[in-house]
């Protein structure tokens, strides 16, 4: 059974449709890429299965369901639960990490206290027990000299350990579906590729699910096992990673792929060339 | 792991260590709280110690300071002992400036953070009450708030309290409206806090650098209020402060100077001394500027 059926969400802002009936599923332990430019509706989905989306915008869910097991085996949806429910939800059975490691951070904690925060709301912890998961956090997302970083403020540290501590926070209640929204958009190509690579692992040694929303099909190719394609609100195609690289039948998707430039292949030129997309104006 | 962090020695500043240091850092913030805590001091010890009798007579009338005959700093019209007012009349000053202070503060962040949190038809609501009170002229509100209840130094905080509200109502509403917006808020939205958690984990521990200077400057505005009052004789006739001293002498200012000088120089410098610490804790609760 599928941990997450998302059927026909439709979400509109005011008069406009910002996700027009966007369905699909999330198995255990997978990753499913989302991919699409910036304003077809990826985050906006991402915010509607957690239920933050109505909150201080003028967003409004209008259609759909989004079925989600829980550990008992039952199913809820998700889009019409309280907000009591929800709350017990966010962070301990669907965990979300943002796009700006820089920002996502509260600059007047110290970052164990923020691991620990999720911990306390959830579980219920004492301080000092959820100190101590939050130190053994600091070791399952690979982040040395624990016991002085775990004291730090988030502005003495990098970027990417900032994504790092916001994974932490994300997985330290052990959610069975991680959303990652743009997570190495902000880092560095080098930094990226160890987020991911620390993704990866980590869904591996947890079995989470993650449902990674990216614009860049390199990403993809890294870590998705199956991959939609949005655009202009709708999905526009979907299916598994290979299948979507070998043999993409939509033009849009085709277009973001080609859109990934190639290592040598300006092989032979004097100087860069822009490359054509397919699918836009020349 | 290659991850580059910054290097920084966090022992320099990390809890409430760093907060403490960073205070210690202003000599301005250190000068200050050390002439506070000694006013403080002066009036709780002060009285007994002198052992004069701030309401009877103690010399001659309108012995000025350093006369032979009389006290240090002279005497008012009945002869009564300018030193023993200042010392004893800082009591109620200071309490009634700290106790209005405090409610001032307390109401404004509730009003405050409510309307800026959730926004809508609670804000709107709010902030007109809030204009409601900040379009009255405060010190005639506080007047006839006191004309209503009656004197006595409780009632007289209470109407200062009520008075000015509205400041910090409009200061918090306004860092409240700026925090909610940062990615931070909608992190811990993520992780299942309650909107109670999110006002005050969350948000208020950023606005507070803003919302403390305030608070400091609130208590100086109490101590100016009540002085203000007392000088109206709009206060308890047999409870001596700082206003209430320069009040009862007002009439002999131009003769007897020493009578309003005193009480109004202890007023200057109390204000001046907290204005001071506030902007010292502006600094210890700001972790960015930490560690420098």
């Amino acid at each position: 059974m599928a941990l997450l059926a998302l059927n026909d969400l439709t979400v509109t802002f005011d008069d406009l449709t910002a996700v027009d009936s966007v369905s699909f599923t999330i198995e255990p332990g997978e990753t499913l890429g989302v991919v699409g430019e910036s304003g077809s509706g990826k985050s906006v989905t991402a915010l509607s299965i957690m239920r933050l989306i109505e909150m201080g915008t003028r967003a409004k869910i209008k259609r759909g369901q989004a079925e989600f097991t829980m550990p008992d085996g039952s199913t809820i949806d998700l889009l019409t639960q309280n907000e009591a429910t929800m709350r017990g939800i966010r962070g301990n059975q669907i965990a979300m990490i943002f796009q700006e490691p820089l920002t996502s951070l509260n600059p007047v904690y110290p970052v164990g206290e923020q691991i620990a925060e999720s911990l306390r709301i959830h579980e219920r912890l004492s301080r000092k027990s959820a100190m101590a998961r939050a130190r053994q956090m600091f070791d399952l997302v690979r982040i040395p000299e624990a016991d002085k970083r775990i004291r730090q403020y988030p502005h003495e540290m990098s970027g990417g350990m900032r994504q790092r501590i916001m994974i932490a926070i994300a997985l330290c209640c052990g959610p069975r579906l991680l959303i990652a929204d743009e997570p190495t958009t902000a880092l560095d190509v080098t930094i990226q590729a160890q987020i991911l690579g620390l993704i990866k692992q980590l869904q591996v040694e947890t079995g989470t699910a993650v449902m990674l929303i990216t614009h860049d099909m390199g990403v993809i190719a890294e870590v998705a096992d199956r991959v939609v394609v949005m655009n202009q609100s709708k999905v526009v195609e979907q299916g598994p990673v290979e299948q979507i690289f070998h043999s993409a039948k939509e033009p849009y998707t085709q277009g973001l792929i080609s859109a990934v430039p190639r290592l040598g292949s300006m092989a032979g030129k004097d100087d860069p060339e822009a490359f054509h997309l397919a699918g836009t104006l020349q | 792991m290659t991850d580059l962090g910054i290097a920084i020695d966090s022992s320099m500043g990390t809890g409430s260590r760093g907060a403490f240091r960073m205070f210690l850092r202003n000599k301005a913030a250190v000068a200050g709280f050390v002439v506070f805590t000694f006013i403080v001091l002066v009036t709780i010890f002060g009285p007994p110690i002198y052992g004069v009798e701030a309401h009877k007579m103690a010399a001659g009338p309108f012995l000025g300071p350093g006369d032979d005959a009389g006290p240090l700093l002279g005497t008012d019209y009945l002869g009564r002992d300018i030193l023993a007012g200042v010392i004893t009349g800082g009591r109620t000053t200071l309490f009634v400036a700290a106790v209005a202070g405090a409610m001032a503060m307390g109401l404004g962040l509730v009003v405050g953070s409510l309307a800026g949190y959730f926004g809508g038809w609670i804000d709107a609501l709010l902030m007109r009450v809030t204009e409601i009170f900040q379009a009255m002229p405060s010190l005639l509100f506080s007047l006839v708030l006191i004309y209503l209840m009656g004197p006595g130094t409780w009632k007289e905080t209470l109407a200062i309290g009520l008075t000015l509200w509205a400041l910090p109502a409009r200061l918090t509403r306004a860092e409240f409206l700026r925090v909610r917006e940062m990615e931070f808020v909608k992190a811990s939205r993520a992780i299942g806090s309650s909107d109670l958690r999110i006002m005050t984990r969350t948000i208020l521990p950023n606005a507070m650098p803003p919302l403390l200077v305030a608070a400091t400057l609130l208590v100086v505005i109490a101590i100016l209020f009540h002085a203000g009052l007392a000088f109206l004789g709009m206060v308890d006739i047999n409870t001596i402060s700082w206003g209430s001293i320069m009040g009862k002498n007002r009439g002999y200012t131009l003769t007897a100077w020493w009578t309003v000088a005193f009480p109004g120089i202890a007023i200057v410098i109390t204000g001046l001394s907290i204005a001071l610490i506030g902007d010292g804790l502006q600094d210890a609760f700001n972790p960015k500027l930490r560690g420098r």
